[in-house]
């Protein structure tokens, strides 16, 4: 088949969690015919086993199949997958602007969700073709009349289009296959054109390097050619072309149009952000594609081993798992009370989780995570600048003049009658007002000034509870600002725990306290001993709670069928202790570690 | 060579909602069909030499009508070894009646175990108990009148609301009966029981001991030895069936769930009763390992007042308490749980009651 784009549809599905994407997605390659039934694990697209468990989709992927029309013709689908989490949103804008079309999973049992608001908004930015689906119609609970009037009046959408399947049985997805060959439009660009290719996700691969996926904007990309990456300004020839179906299939060039992808002997996955724009060495695109964010970590937090041992194991996990995570950094660092072990940054609390569970499963390790911190700067009075992503790294207080602490920019798009509830939260969460854009008839743009360390804690499940789920949240770093912050450390047994130490707002400071000295409380097993905790600024007790000596401990009843049983319970409680540290004579779980983050912020007001 | 057989009877006239044993209610179709499958069993343990103990407990024994309980005791006397035994019997004070003690004694049963469990009124509603401590008392006197002198009565404390007073005034009234052994468990509520599932908490464990501390004060100074955890009693009228079990000693079983202890393996009978009615007795088995075997022996022997023999330990493992556990045993020492005297080990008064911490730290 001789190449002709306008034969290509490059499009996504998008979808709130749970609503079925990834069955649609399996049953897209099943009806194209691209993969056949045997072959498909679950849901193929998920391909992390981790993915696969918490149903979500972190690594974005893309899969070439062909489609053959009613029309006659024989088309080539893209089908693009997008991760669902705030802390990708980034990601999933850049594999947006890879598609011209999105088909929009709707459950016809629950209606249009946050999330899939959220998608929506960002597909709309992308200027994306939306197709409507209302899946799970062979429910019994099913409603698409609902369905239908809630995509009209929430999301506002024709429902003209719109098409009923179920991935489940596979009703309708033939009907939804040539909507998508009916609406969606075929790739614009110029073949002839200087090459500008968008990166959207990458991979390593121990014997070809970085393997990065590319949507060929404009011009064409082959084996031989000399790179740029527009943004790093580094040159590669690339060695590879192909497309993958899913499984990859070298073809030797992708032309305008095209999704699929290269490898070029890039070593380092910190090169290919994605949003980079590829173009060729000597006939350079004028300019780099929009959209393009350096992502940052913008979360911190010691990683330790519970076993001191296993710090070699640690350091080489985490050198696998940045070969594919760009957005993970780390550095050694040590802590008096949990030994050596690593700082690392994380894109969110999300990304962090994702991260102790694969090293923790995968590699094997027993973690322990310190409470997350953000980057500060502190101004000293001898006139130096400190930046600390640790807070035991808090000078004294005696050589600080002033702390400044990042703010993002955050975009909360809502439905209007969660406005008033959401501005209050920001308020709470010392927000500074910056605007509310009118979006349309039902939805507005709140904008924030918001201290990224608010937004870290909790902010997010608190604007999910005040708009129902339906406000989306996205931010961008903005600037450092002062504020009058201190940092608060933990007193266990009468001594500082370096790793419980944070950064709190001082005016919150007490609350804070109490509240984190509670939960370790509820945390921290009984001992032997009466175990006295303090919340501390700058030596002064602001808090106290006390873990009062264990009593009772032994089993009541103890016949011959108890035996077994209660000898079980405690081989597995012995586990458990395994997985404690201990600091000092107090045996502390894991859990304690990350307290801070549990706390239930309704209560300090 | 075991020479202990404990026997499971499984049905109740109604569910306690704390209750963890094996147990159904009680319909007289299941109980006959269920005696005989029990003969069956029992036939076909091999038991080739005379028992020294015999413990029937449920669910409750005397759920069973005359003449099934008659059938079953009969049955079980014929293993005894009759020149020194000890024969018990669990019974509920709503249904024990004079013709069913009678049959107890004419068929050798010599201990009888007495579910009274409070004095209040409340609190044995809350647990669903069918008696008052007025009839639990009545049923004393009345097994004593029969011939009964080795009673022995239970009582549950820490339960939801019980205060220190509500246990005192138990403490009282249980010896009021002044029979010479006394067994006292405090609550706990475990998975797959009603109370687990309808959120009862247990009590804190400071307010627990605090309640334990005043029955152990007041029965010891009634003259009862604490011989276990739980178990008080007046010299020589320790349960020598529940010794077998604390000595970390072999024993045969047989019934509805019922756990055996035989040649190195322990193994637990089907827990649904049609299986069994069906004659398919097997459950689970488990061979225990050297590892399993000195945890056991810790976990039963400590529980113990007396502890264990640093001689006996060393029959049994071929090597040494003391260089096994060098580096656990000063800590504990220290900690004030553990003691040494001449060659027994044995838990202290704190010990004791911390004893899951006492094993945690002899578990490998």
């Amino acid at each position: 088949m001789p190449f002709n784009k306008k034969y290509i549809r490059n499009f996504c599905v998008i979808a709130h969690i749970d609503h079925g994407k990834s069955t649609i997605c399996d049953r897209i390659l099943e009806n194209t015919g691209a993969v056949e039934k045997r072959n498909l694990s679950a849901q193929m697209l998920d391909d992390m086993e981790l993915e696969q468990e918490r149903g979500i989709t972190i690594k974005l992927n893309a899969v070439t199949v062909t489609f053959k029309s009613k029309d006659g013709n024989e088309y080539v689908f893209n089908l693009i997958d997008t991760p669902g989490h705030v802390d990708f949103t980034y990601e999933v804008s850049r594999s947006l602007a890879a598609c011209e079309g999105a088909v929009l999973v709707v459950d016809a049992t629950q209606g249009v969700q946050a999330q899939t608001l959220a998608n929506v908004y960002l597909a709309v930015d992308n200027d994306l073709m939306i197709i409507p689906v209302i899946n799970k119609i062979d429910l019994p609970s099913a409603d698409i009349p609902l369905a239908k009037k809630e995509i009209e009046s929430k999301i506002g959408l024709s429902t003209n289009d719109v098409v009923c399947v179920s991935g489940k049985t596979g009703v309708g997805i033939d009907e939804m296959l040539e909507k998508v060959v009916e609406l969606v439009p075929p790739p614009s660009g110029d073949s002839e054109a200087p090459l500008e290719a968008l990166i959207f996700d990458s991979y390593y691969d121990s014997y070809r390097g970085v393997v990065v996926l590319v949507r060929v904007k404009n011009g064409r990309v082959k084996v031989g050619d000399k790179i740029r990456l527009m943004q790093s300004g580094k040159t590669y020839t690339v060695t590879e072309v192909g497309i993958r179906t899913p499984k990859e299939l070298s073809t030797g060039v992708l032309e305008c149009g095209e999704v699929g992808y290269l490898t070029a002997t890039i070593k380092d996955i910190k090169d290919v952000f994605p949003g980079e724009t590829v173009t060729l060495e000597n006939k350079p695109a004028k300019e780099p594609l929009p959209g393009y964010r350096k992502i940052m970590p913008m979360v911190y937090c010691g990683l330790y081993p519970v076993d001191s041992q296993k710090y070699g194991d640690l350091k080489d996990a985490l050198e696998k798992l940045t070969l594919n995570d760009a957005s993970l950094v780390y550095e050694p660092e040590s802590s008096k009370a949990l030994g050596f072990g690593f700082r690392a940054g994380f894109l969110g609390l999300l990304h962090m989780d994702v991260i102790q569970e694969r090293l923790e499963r995968e590699y094997n390790l027993n973690l322990i995570l310190t409470a997350p911190s953000v980057k500060y700067r502190v101004n000293l009075t001898n006139g130096d600048v400190l930046t600390i992503d640790n807070p035991s790294e808090m000078p004294e207080p005696s050589k600080i003049s002033s702390i400044e602490e990042p703010y993002v920019l955050a975009s909360i798009m809502t439905p209007k009658d969660y406005v008033g509830s959401i501005m209050q939260l920001c308020q709470d969460k010392r927000g500074i007002y910056q605007d509310l854009i009118y979006f349309d008839d039902t939805r507005e743009t709140l904008k924030y000034l918001i201290p990224l360390s608010e937004i870290i804690f909790n902010f997010f499940d608190r604007l999910k509870s005040v708009s129902r789920g339906y406000a989306s949240l996205d931010y961008t770093l903005d600037t450092f600002r002062p504020s009058d912050l201190a940092k608060m450390d933990i007193y266990l047994n009468g001594d500082p725990i370096d790793a419980l130490s944070t950064v709190v707002y001082r005016k919150s400071a007490y609350s804070r306290g109490l509240a984190i000295v509670s939960k370790l409380k509820e945390i921290i097993p009984k001992q032997q001993f009466e175990v006295p905790l303090q919340a501390a600024i700058n030596g002064k007790v602001i808090a106290r709670s006390d873990i009062k000596s264990v009593r009772k401990d032994v089993l009541a009843k103890c016949y011959g069928g108890d035996i077994s049983r209660k000898k079980k319970l405690l081989e597995k409680q012995k586990e458990g202790k395994k997985r404690m540290k201990a600091i000092g004579s107090v045996e502390v779980p894991q859990e304690a570690f990350m307290a801070l983050l549990s706390i239930d912020e309704g209560n300090e007001k | 060579m075991a020479e202990s057989l404990y026997v499971h009877i499984p049905f109740c006239a109604h569910i306690c909602g704390y209750c963890d044993f094996t147990k159904v209610i009680y319909q007289e179709e299941w109980a006959f069909s269920y005696v005989d499958r029990l003969i069956e069993q029992l036939d076909g343990l091999g038991i080739n030499k005379p028992l020294k103990t015999v413990y029937v407990g449920g669910g409750t024994p005397t759920s069973l009508p005359s003449c099934l309980l008659k059938k079953v005791l009969a049955k079980l006397s014929t293993y005894l070894d009759k020149s020194d035994y000890e024969f018990t019997i669990e019974a509920n004070p709503e249904n024990l009646t004079e013709e069913k003690l009678l049959i107890m004694r004419e068929c050798g049963v010599n201990r009888l175990s007495i579910g009274v469990e409070s004095s209040h009124l409340k609190f044995l509603k809350l647990m669903g108990r069918g008696h008052n401590f007025e009839e639990a008392k009545e049923k004393v006197a009345l097994a004593k009148k029969c011939g009964f002198t080795n009673i022995t009565c239970d009582l549950i404390y820490g339960l939801p609301t019980e205060t220190l007073e509500d246990v005192k005034q138990d403490v009282v009234a249980l010896l009021s009966l002044d029979v010479p052994h006394l067994s006292t468990y405090c609550l706990s509520v475990n998975p797959g029981t009603s109370w687990h599932n309808q959120g009862y908490k247990e009590m804190d464990d400071e307010d627990a001991a605090n309640q334990y501390d005043l029955i152990l004060n007041e029965f010891r100074k009634a003259g009862y030895k604490r011989y276990e955890v739980s178990n008080f009693s007046k010299p020589g009228f320790e349960s020598r069936h529940n010794l077998t079990y604390w000595h970390d000693e072999e024993y045969y079983a047989a019934g509805l769930g019922a756990s055996g202890y035989l040649s190195g393996e322990r193994f637990t009978f089907t827990k649904n009763l049609l299986a069994y009615l069906k004659g398919d007795f097997e459950g689970e088995r488990e061979t225990l390992s050297e590892k399993d075997l000195k945890e056991e022996f810790f976990l039963t022997n400590l529980r113990l007042e007396e502890g264990f023999s640093l001689e006996n330990y060393k029959e049994r493992f071929g090597s040494s308490f003391l260089s096994d556990y060098k580096e656990q045993l000063d800590k504990l020492k220290s900690d004030g749980l553990l003691v040494f005297e001449g060659d027994r080990v044995r838990c202290t008064d704190k010990g004791i009651l911390l004893l899951d911490r006492v094993l945690l730290s002899l578990f490998k």
